[in-house]
């Protein structure tokens, strides 16, 4: 599966919100209101789902899927 | 200051009904809600069982994304709170937030939330733990959901004080709106104990009826074969105003919170004092403070732990207040039909008390088969017609916590 594809299904699941607010290019806060908490354990997640080492300072509110999706490739390889 | 405060919204939830309607309906014919604890395995503990309330994300209309970051106990006080603004015909994106509160009373805090979380934690470390933990366990957290859900931004508490808490957050709210800080406030309290660490800390404190074969008989307040109360959960809240602001946007009135009193034995840990002094002077305080004699009160809403010692203190300060009348005014303990909410119990009184008013009749105990006191106009079985223009709320916490309502007809 797509990184962007498997990163939208895991905020989907676990953050309880649809999938078309969830747009490639919007940032989290605008997409979907993220809240801080709901940041961290998006992260906790997504360092599970991918195994490597995610930092808040990353992976923040302002990031779109397409960012997360690059950061994460560029350490899984 | 304005003394009385108007009754305009009645939210609740609790195991005889979610919503004014059935919940009255079911009280009125003493029907017991008590059954054998289901939510989880319980069988072992000495006491197992409850009055619970089922699929509860049937009712109201908060998000999943939402829910999954409270406990029980919050998502209760949300619906209660959206049946009481209902009821009273508020639309809160039409209210100056900041001139609404909100001040609700619990005694426990979110456990189911917190227990599953602190499994967690032992057994996958730190990061098994959800963030919303943080937010979702303490006492406070219905008050910060609720504020949230509708954006109120006014003077607002969450009062921890055992089984009186809810009373107690009514006589503060009342006495806000009293003094004009605020227009409308939320107010009342919520529960869920129905969980394993805080059905177990319910049972170590020994105050628990130990009936399991026979739910619906086991609370029997008042009653010769009294062994204990039964836990239950939900939550109480209703809308209070000034009386002129309800009148002016043409609200029913279902009662005024007139009076309010509190004190505190400061004797013992657990047991109340044995001689009811400070029951009985708190109880004066809201005589007082609603300026009604004795005299005029005529209908009592009874703690009723269903324990020797506190059935017995809460009788004598009846007496002590209202001397020769004490065997005349009816007295009831309507929680016998649904458990004890520990915290929103003082509020579920109210709101009991407050449509027995409405409707003219008088809410009963039920098991009060043989009273351990002769000679008191206990209500029994089923309701029974009777005009209500004063009544009194009496609500005790452990440690010696003492509250005391007077709610009147408008």
């Amino acid at each position: 599966m797509e990184t962007k594809e498997k990163i939208r299904d895991i905020l989907v699941q676990l953050l309880k919100v649809k999938p078309e607010e969830l747009k490639d290019d919007v940032t989290l806060i605008d997409g979907i209101g993220v809240d801080s908490t709901e940041m961290v354990e998006a992260v906790i997640a997504l360092e599970k789902a991918f195994a490597t080492k995610l930092s808040p300072k990353e992976i923040t509110k302002n990031s779109t899927i397409n960012e997360i999706a690059q950061i994460i490739n560029s350490k899984i390889g | 200051m304005v003394n009385k405060v108007a009754i305009t919204g009645i939210g609740i939830v609790a195991p005889s009904g979610i919503g004014r309607r059935q919940f009255w309906a079911n009280i009125k014919a003493g029907r017991s809600f008590v059954k054998k604890i289901t939510r989880f395995e319980a069988t072992k503990y000495p006491s197992h069982i409850a009055g619970q309330i089922d699929e509860l994300e049937k009712y109201g209309n908060i998000s999943e994304r939402l829910l999954k970051k409270m406990d029980a106990f919050s998502h209760m006080a949300l619906i209660a709170s959206e049946l009481a603004l209902e009821d009273a015909g508020i639309d809160i994106k039409k209210e100056d937030p900041n001139l609404v509160g909100i001040f609700l009373g619990n005694a426990i805090g979110g456990w189911l939330y917190a227990e599953t979380e602190l499994r967690d934690l032992y057994i996958e470390g730190r990061e098994g733990v959800s963030p919303y933990m943080a937010s979702a366990w303490f006492p406070a957290a219905p008050q910060g959901q609720v504020s949230i859900y509708y954006g109120i931004k006014g003077f607002s508490k969450t009062v921890v004080a055992d089984r009186a808490s809810s009373l107690q957050a009514l006589g503060y709210a009342r006495k806000t709106l009293a003094k004009g800080k605020l227009n409308m406030i939320l107010a009342g309290g919520m529960e869920a104990p129905v969980t394993p660490y805080a059905l177990l800390c319910c049972n170590t404190y020994g105050g628990l009826s130990q009936d399991n074969e026979h739910p619906e008989q086991a609370y029997r307040p008042f009653d010769r074969k009294r062994s204990g109360f039964v836990i239950g959960e939900g939550a109480g809240i209703v809308v209070l105003e000034s009386q002129e602001r309800a009148r002016a946007r043409q609200a029913k009135i279902y009662a005024c919170i007139s009076g309010y009193g509190t004190s505190c034995d400061g004797k013992d840990r657990i047991s109340p004092d044995k001689d009811s002094a400070e029951l009985t002077r708190a109880i004066r305080m809201a005589l007082q403070d609603a300026n009604c004699p004795p005299a005029e009160i005529d209908y009592i809403s009874l703690d009723g732990v269903a324990m020797d010692i506190w059935d017995r203190t809460e009788i004598d300060a009846i007496k002590q207040v209202f001397g020769a009348r004490s065997k005349e005014i009816p007295l009831s303990c309507p929680k016998s039909m649904f458990g004890n909410l520990l915290g929103a119990s003082g509020a579920i009184d109210m709101i009991i008390t407050v449509l027995a008013m409405e409707h003219s009749l008088l809410p009963p105990t039920i098991n009060l088969d043989e009273p351990d006191f002769s000679g008191f106009n206990f209500v029994t079985k089923e309701a029974r017609p009777q005009e209500i223009r004063k009544a009194l709320i009496i609500s005790r916490g452990r440690g010696g916590i003492n509250s005391a309502l007077v709610v009147e007809k408008a």
